[in-house]
Parts: C-alpha cells; sequence; structure tokens
C-alpha cells in the first residue's frame, strides 16, 4: 500500500468505526425503550468501548516494537505510551468505584432523567471523539491545517457536552426535585456525572494546549502530545460509554 | 559555622513565627466571635502553619520548601476567603464557623493551598512551559551541597532521601503522639488527658482519639513515604537506568507529600477526629472540621503513592539496562514492582471513599447515610479493597529488601529465585481479594464471610515461600552480622510472629471474639515492624555508604538493634496477651479490675524505649554523614552493579553502561558473573538537551 492510500484508510476507518458506534448506541437506546435487558446493554456497552480502545486509543501501539536507542524520541513517546496507559488503568478503578457505588446503592433503579436530553449528550461526545481521531490522524499524514480544524470542533463539542450536562441537565434535575441530598439516586447522578464532568474539563484543557501549540507550528515529527491529547479525550468517551446506559437505560425510573 | 547559625536562625523564627502566627489566628477569631479565646483552634492552626514556614524561611531562605509553605499558607487563606466570600454574598447563614472559617470554606481552601504549595515549591513549572510550547533542558543539574534537597530535584537519588528523610520526620510526630497515649494508658482512670483537659478546642479523651486516629494514619502515611524513599533511590541503579522514567512526575509525587502532611497536623488544631484512622461513617459524617483535613490530607499523599507507583512500573519496563531479562532482576526489583500495581490501582478507591464521605458532608449526598437510603457498609467496601492490600503495598519491598540483603550476608545464592520472585506478585494478587475480611462483625452478608476467610489464609502460601527462601538460603550460609544482617534477621523473625497471628484473625469463628482487640493491634504492629520498620531500617544501614560514601557506626547500630527489638517484643506481646483477655482497642481508658495495670506499664516502658533507640538512630545518622568511616568501595562485598561503581553514587549513576551476564545471586559460586561493565572507559553518559516532553 503505498502512503497517500494508507493516509486515506486511516481516515476511512474512523469513519467506519464513527458509523458502528452510532449504530450501537441507536441500538443501545432500542434495547433500553423495548425490552430493557441488561445484560444485552452490559454487552453492547463492552463491544462499543472496546472498538473505542482498539481503533480511537490504538492500545496495540503499547506493543510497537520501538527503536533500541533509549534516547531517541519514538523511545521516550514509548515510555510516555505506557505512563499514559498507567494512569488511566489507575483512573479507571475511580470509575469502577463509581460504578460499584451506583450498583450497591440503587440497583435496578435510576434517577428519572430526561431522556432525550440523555441521548443528545452522548451523541455529541462521541461525535467529538470521532473528529478528534481524524485530528490526531491528520497530525500524523502532516496535515495541520486538517488537525487544527478537527481539535477544534472536538473542543466545541466537548464543550458543549460539559454545559449541557452541568449547565442544562443539572438544572433540569433540581428542577424536577433530584437533587444531590434528595436521596442515594440524586447522590449517585451528581456524583457520577460530576466527576466525569471534571475529567471532560481537564482534557478540554489539554485539547486547547495542543490547539494553540499547534498553531504555533509545534507537532511537525514530534507530534506524541496530540496522541496524549487524544487518547485521554477518547477514555473519558469510555467511560461515559458505561455510566451513560447505567445512569440513563437500565432499570426502572425513580424520583 | 554557618550551619549552625541557621539552625540557631530556623529555632528563633519557629519561635517568634509562632508567636506571630498565635497573635493573627488570636484577631481573627476576636473579629468573628467576639471573645479572646485563647486555647482555641484558630490561633493554634496559624501559629502552627506560620512558625513552620518561618523554621524553613530562617533555614533556607526564601526558596524550594519555604516558598511551597509560604503559598500554601497564602492558597489556603484566599481559597477561605473565596469561599467565605461567596457564602456572604449569597447571604448564607454560617459564613464563619466553629473553627474561623465555615467547613467548605475549610476544605477549598485547604485544596487551593495543596495547588499553590506545588506551584509555589515550583516543582511544576516545567510543566508549566511545555504546555506554552517551551522546551526545557532534560536535566536541571543540581547544586552541590545540602540546599538540594530542600529544592526541587530530579535526580531519584535527592528524590528518595527527600521521601526517606520525610518519612524519618513523621515517624517521629507519630511517634510521639504513641508516646504520648500510651504515657495515658500506662495505668488505669484517667491521669493527664481528662475531662477537663482543654487543647485544641478538644477535651482530654477527644484529645486521646484524635492522636491515636493521627498516630494511624501519620505512621502509613510515613511507611508510604519510606517505601517510595527506598523504591525511588534504589530501584533505578538496581535495573541500570539513570534516572526514573519520569523524573518531573517523580519529583511531583514527592512534593505533594509535603502539603498532605501539613493537612494532616491541620486535622489535629481543628477540632480533630475521633474516627481512628479508617475513618467510617456514619461517625466520619459528623465529627469536627478537622475530619475533612484527614480525608484531604490522605487522598493528596494518595497522588503521591499513585504516581510514585506509576513511574516505578515504568522505570522497570522500559529502562533496564542490557541483558536484565525478567529472571535476572533483583528480587527487591521484583517486589517493587509488584507493591507498585497495587499501590496504582487500589489507591483509587480510598481516594473515592473518602470524598463520598466529603461531599456527603459538604452537599447532604446521602452516599452512607442510612436515612436517605444511603449504605455505611459500602464505605467499608471501598474502603478495605484499597486498605487491606495497601498493608501489602507497606510490606512487599521490605520482603523484597529481607531477600536482597540476606545472600549478600550468608555468601551463598537466594533459594529459590523465581519462587521468590513470583511470590511478590502471589501477594499482590490473592491480596486483592481479601479485603472484607476486615468486615466480619460489620453486618455484611454472612455468605460473603467463607470465602473470604479461604482467600485471607491464601495469602500464607507466598508469604510461607517466601520464608523457606529464607530459611534455606541462610542454611549452612557463612553468616556475618553486620547492622543492617541484624536488621534484617530481626525482620524475619518479627514478621514470622506477625504471620503466625495472622491466620487466627482471619478464621471467623476466632476474629468474633477478636475483632477490635489489642490483639490485632499486636499482629499489625508485628507485620508492619517485621515487613516495613526493620528492612527500612536495614536498607538505610545498607545503602547509607552509597549515598554519603561514609558508614554509619557500628557500635550504635547494633545499641539501636538490640535497644529496639527486645522492648517492641515486650510491646507486642503484651499487646497480643491482653487483647486475648478482652482489651479493646482504640479506647483511653480500662478497667482495673481487668488487671492489665502491669502489661500496660511495661509496654509504655517499652514504647519509651523503642523512641530512645530510635533517636539513637537518628543521631547516629546524621552524625555519619559528616564524621562516619569513610567507605567508598564495596563495603558489603555485594554482586549488586551500584556496589561496582565508587560511592557517593556519581549523579548519572552509571558512567559506563553495564550488561547482565549472570545471575544476579550467585554468591559464592567460582568464576560467576552478574553485572559487566564495557564500553568505552571514562565516556560520560550523554545527557542530551532532548526532552522526552513531546
Amino acid at each position: 500500500m503505498n502512503h497517500t492510500q494508507e493516509k486515506k484508510s486511516m481516515l476511512s476507518q474512523g469513519i467506519i468505526i464513527f458509523i458502528y458506534l452510532a449504530v450501537l448506541t441507536g441500538l443501545e437506546f432500542f434495547i433500553a425503550v423495548s425490552f430493557n435487558s441488561v445484560p444485552l446493554l452490559v454487552v453492547v456497552a463492552l463491544v462499543k468501548a472496546g472498538l473505542v480502545v482498539y481503533y480511537y486509543m490504538h492500545i496495540y501501539k503499547l506493543n510497537l516494537e520501538s527503536e533500541k536507542d533509549d534516547k531517541s524520541y519514538n523511545y521516550k513517546a514509548g515510555t510516555n505510551r505506557l505512563g499514559l496507559w498507567l494512569f488511566l488503568v489507575s483512573d479507571s478503578f475511580v470509575f469502577g468505584g463509581l460504578m460499584v457505588m451506583r450498583v450497591n446503592l440503587l440497583g435496578l433503579s435510576r434517577p428519572e432523567l430526561n431522556q432525550l436530553l440523555g441521548l443528545g449528550v452522548t451523541a455529541v461526545l462521541l461525535v467529538s471523539s470521532f473528529f478528534m481521531n481524524r485530528g490526531e490522524t491528520m497530525i500524523h499524514n502532516g496535515d495541520r491545517r486538517g488537525f487544527l480544524n478537527n481539535t477544534l470542533i472536538t473542543f466545541i463539542l466537548g464543550l458543549g457536552f460539559l454545559l449541557g450536562v452541568v449547565l442544562v441537565e443539572w438544572r433540569i434535575a433540581i428542577h424536577e426535585g433530584i437533587t444531590p441530598d434528595s436521596g442515594v439516586a440524586g447522590a449517585a447522578f451528581f456524583m457520577m456525572t460530576g466527576m466525569h464532568a471534571f475529567h471532560v474539563f481537564t482534557g478540554l484543557i489539554l485539547l486547547a494546549i495542543i490547539w494553540f501549540n499547534g498553531r504555533r507550528g509545534l507537532y511537525d515529527a514530534r507530534n506524541y502530545p496530540v496522541e496524549a491529547a487524544a487518547v485521554y479525550w477518547h477514555f473519558v468517551d469510555v467511560v461515559w460509554i458505561f455510566f451513560y446506559p447505567a445512569l440513563y437505560l437500565i432499570g426502572t425510573a425513580v424520583r | 559555622m554557618r550551619r549552625l547559625n541557621s539552625v540557631w536562625r530556623g529555632l528563633l523564627l519557629l519561635a517568634v513565627g509562632g508567636m506571630i502566627g498565635y497573635g493573627i489566628g488570636l484577631g481573627l477569631d476576636l473579629l468573628v466571635t467576639g471573645a479572646l479565646n485563647y486555647s482555641g483552634s484558630v490561633a493554634s492552626a496559624f501559629a502552627l502553619l506560620v512558625s513552620v514556614t518561618a523554621f524553613f524561611f530562617g533555614i533556607y531562605g526564601y526558596r524550594g520548601i519555604t516558598r511551597g509553605l509560604v503559598w500554601q499558607v497564602v492558597g489556603t487563606l484566599l481559597g477561605g476567603f473565596f469561599v467565605t466570600g461567596i457564602r456572604a454574598l449569597l447571604g448564607s447563614d454560617t459564613i464563619f464557623g466553629t473553627f474561623f472559617f465555615s467547613e467548605p470554606a475549610w476544605v477549598f481552601g485547604a485544596l487551593t493551598g495543596v495547588v499553590t504549595f506545588m506551584f509555589g515549591v515550583g516543582v511544576v513549572a516545567d510543566w508549566v512551559k511545555w504546555a506554552r510550547g517551551i522546551d526545557t533542558p532534560e536535566h536541571h543539574e543540581d547544586e552541590p551541597g545540602g540546599g538540594k534537597y530542600l529544592d526541587v530535584s530530579l535526580d531519584h537519588k535527592v528524590i528518595g532521601i527527600q521521601y526517606t528523610v520525610t518519612a524519618l520526620v513523621l515517624i517521629a510526630i507519630g511517634g510521639t503522639f504513641a508516646l504520648i497515649f500510651r504515657t495515658e494508658l500506662a495505668a488505669s482512670q484517667l491521669q493527664f488527658l481528662t475531662t477537663t483537659f482543654k487543647l485544641f478546642n478538644q477535651t482530654g479523651p477527644q484529645f486521646y482519639n484524635t492522636i491515636m486516629s493521627l498516630h494511624g494514619i501519620i505512621m502509613i502515611i510515613s511507611i508510604l513515604l519510606g517505601i517510595s524513599g527506598i523504591m525511588n533511590y534504589a530501584v533505578p541503579f538496581l535495573v541500570g537506568a539513570h534516572d526514573m522514567a519520569f523524573p518531573r512526575l517523580n519529583a511531583f509525587a514527592y512534593w505533594i507529600s509535603v502539603p498532605a502532611s501539613v493537612l494532616l497536623l491541620m486535622s489535629l488544631v481543628l477540632g480533630g477526629f475521633d474516627t481512628g484512622w479508617t475513618g467510617y461513617p456514619p461517625l466520619s459524617a459528623r465529627a469536627p472540621v478537622g475530619m475533612q483535613m484527614f480525608f484531604l490530607g490522605v487522598f493528596t499523599a494518595g497522588w503521591s503513592s499513585i504516581l510514585g507507583s506509576l513511574n516505578v512500573i515504568a522505570t522497570v519496563v522500559r529502562m533496564r539496562a542490557k541483558g536484565m531479562s525478567a529472571m535476572r532482576l533483583p528480587i527487591f526489583v521484583w517486589a517493587s514492582v509488584a507493591t507498585s500495581i497495587i499501590a496504582l490501582t487500589a489507591t483509587q478507591l480510598i481516594g473515592l471513599s473518602f470524598q463520598l464521605v466529603m461531599f456527603q458532608r459538604l452537599f447532604g449526598m446521602g452516599f452512607f447515610d442510612a436515612a436517605k437510603g444511603g449504605n455505611p457498609v459500602l464505605f467499608q467496601h471501598l474502603f478495605w479493597f484499597y486498605s487491606h492490600p495497601a498493608v501489602y503495598v507497606f510490606v512487599l519491598p521490605g520482603l523484597g529488601i529481607i531477600s536482597e540483603l540476606l545472600p549478600v550476608f550468608v555468601r551463598k545464592p537466594l533459594f529459590g529465585y523465581r519462587w521468590v520472585a513470583m511470590s511478590s506478585l502471589g501477594i499482590a494478587l490473592v491480596g486483592f481479594t481479601v479485603w472484607a475480611h476486615h468486615m466480619f462483625t460489620s453486618g455484611m452478608n454472612e455468605y460473603l464471610r467463607v470465602p473470604f476467610m479461604y482467600s485471607t489464609l491464601l495469602v500464607a502460601v507466598p508469604t510461607g515461600v517466601k520464608f523457606f527462601s529464607w530459611v534455606a538460603t541462610i542454611w549452612g550460609g557463612k553468616i556475618t552480622t553486620p547492622t543492617p544482617m541484624l536488621f534484617v534477621l530481626g525482620a524475619i523473625i518479627v514478621f514470622l510472629l506477625g504471620g503466625l497471628t495472622g491466620p487466627p484473625n482471619a478464621a471467623i469463628a476466632l476474629d468474633l471474639h477478636l475483632h477490635d482487640t489489642y490483639f490485632i493491634v499486636g499482629h499489625f504492629h508485628d507485620t508492619i515492624f517485621g515487613g516495613f520498620i526493620f528492612p527500612f531500617f536495614a536498607a538505610i544501614y545498607f545503602w547509607f555508604p552509597k549515598a554519603t560514601g561514609r558508614r554509619m557506626n557500628e557500635f550504635w547500630g547494633k545499641v539501636h538493634f538490640w535497644l529496639m527489638t527486645p522492648s517492641f517484643f515486650v510491646l507486642t506481646l503484651g499487646m497480643m496477651v491482653i487483647g486475648l483477655r478482652g482489651m479493646r482497642r482504640r479506647i483511653v481508658d480500662y478497667d482495673p479490675a481487668l488487671g492489665f495495670d502491669f502489661t500496660h506499664l511495661l509496654m509504655t516502658i517499652a514504647g519509651f524505649l523503642i523512641a530512645l533507640s530510635v533517636l539513637i538512630f537518628v543521631i547516629n545518622l546524621f552524625h555519619s554523614i559528616r564524621h562516619g568511616e569513610k567507605a567508598e568501595g564495596n563495603v558489603w562485598n555485594s554482586r549488586s552493579p551500584e556496589w561496582q561503581v565508587p560511592s557517593p553514587m556519581p549523579v548519572h549513576n552509571y558512567d559506563v553502561p553495564f550488561e547482565v551476564v549472570g545471575e544476579p545471586y550467585d554468591y559464592g559460586l567460582a568464576d560467576s558473573k552478574y553485572v559487566q561493565f564495557n564500553g568505552h572507559q571514562g565516556e560520560k553518559h550523554p545527557v542530551t538537551a532532548e526532552g522526552a516532553q513531546h
């Protein structure tokens, strides 16, 4: 395969994976409203997460045989990649713990939330992951303008998600009587979305950093920071892939 | 002479700063409450913050740690006033609380204080530059002399020593607390911590609860810092790396433990807390503000542990010398990896469980509030999911040190290298499945008890492997007993006692009787002394010549050992005996009719003797830095690579890289070599300006 073809195939791979994810999300919603099977929802979430982890976060890069010269940029990028993944493993224990908390306290009930808004913010975050993948692929291919545009779109969508959750969703929930101190359903909802929103916020900071630095001409050959920000951004998406069904879909709604 | 002057200046400023801080606090308190409260918490809190800062200022000037502390004080105040201002604007009823700031203001202020400390000390400066797209050199050379230990350094050896010294300071503080409450316990009835006693807004028994709880948590943090110290110091040169994988993250992980320690101490003066170090709700949901400082302190210190262990794993995976395959790694490195796997993952859950209680207190979120449908037992699950594996975090590096040093002093190969290496991983992995054995009496589902009993008993298997290896290694060896070896042997015996008293606690039927008694206290003091304290001292005596080029005094080292060990046995055996007979743990007083007075008196005397022995150690340590016997070569006749180069260790460890050509512990075998230094003599390890930052 020649170079141009390879570049194109990476971009089209991103599109195909995004279509898979979108279809699966629709399927998830359909399962939830029609026959609400928890095992099926878990399976769909695991498949979605697997797709993102492999195709968007490129977990296989951990296995890349890097150069023997441990002073080279690539070797150090490999070390940094391992460090980032170790951090993500550590961080996933926080979210795992929140999940345990949710299952223990709520079981097969969930707070009664605005379904349309939930699906909306989920879609926004998913689309942002798609653009993030495009941006990352483009800087690898040397297309700076494309990288900057796609990163900016990702940032805007991410900001949309954050504001959608914190300003709209929370406000509606409080209006409906689901407050942090109203009961465990409210407590679990605000704790889980709050912790996730904090990670979205830090992801946005990283996106802003790579965007500004990219505009100043960094990341020609040394573009590991873009990869790191992208992997972190996708990780935040993976967390939401599990939190969305946990908060909006499984079980029956309680007030 | 200049050094002496600076210490006096520090002490002078400590006194002056304390008085100024006390005055400020008194004034602020007067402003809010309208009454002069001389023994109040606010005055003490300010006295503590300002005097500690002033002390370092006097010694060191406005650099490094001092700048961090000043920024922390300012950050805490700014954060506190920020929230207070918002509350005033919102027209809240309680703008100020019992402890000057209201609780949310203290929490936010404490968090801001930690962040500003990190900026003040300058450990995030390079990251800020990278975020702005500015390159920095990969290494910043340290200035010669002692100043580098009080400032940000990226050298893993400096950071290791910083960790170790901080751990010793915390051990001293935690030990002082122990001496205070042991004195109270020396006889039944309340002697000086009486109900009329008043300090930091606490009565005597409350104060007892606070220092008992703080003794626990400060010792735990000191252990975490102590193992980080030894791992940071030794792991890179044991695997042949020039530094850790992420030097800046390493510095960050150390420095964040300093504001964390300050927060823990602040909990003492902000009303304290009476939950023990476990902080179970519902009690912790209504303890004074000190509880929040405790939660935040542990949370912050947890980040030190998480980031440090991330670094260790990355270093071992990516930076090994040529030929150092998995089965040729030093055992201590295996133990460090095993410990790091636990610390990296499980630590998040103690942080989360504490956060949940913090939010329950701040926003009324009902996670553990049964009235709102919450579940207090959930806290215990989340908490022990870290806090039980945490004890393996504490002991695994120590057990690694035992296996590492034993062959050196018996001049024989380590018995069963592969089994010992894998036993560390085994303990770590089994350790993840045992947490609920702390909850046999907590009202969790009864069907959970038996599986957790068996998984707990299973831990004894890999631990037993280690014991067989040690005994078989000693068997028929040419034993010499310099101080490090004494501590290794002491560790084996003490840890055996701790290990043998473990299974009785794991058995449900016995645990129902032993739960929350002094038997448990005796058991874990044995495991921690055997698994951490003794090996920690052994490691310090062993690697001290590597760090300084001098030896610690042998005579005083032996005095330290022979004073500490018997006293320690009196202490823990006493604990176990009265524990079996029904002495409850964590209580300020006991019934004289139980007849425990004499044992308690003995234990108190033993406690003071241990403190004396540690004091001897500390004096020996600091005296030997300048006046110890010169020891620049391979003092212990070790095969390990770090002893093949002169002491003190060069800045970037090995000027000539080495290659591993044999087994690590083949002592006494003719013609066997572990490492071989090849390459061109005199070639400096090249230090490039090429950073790892992009």
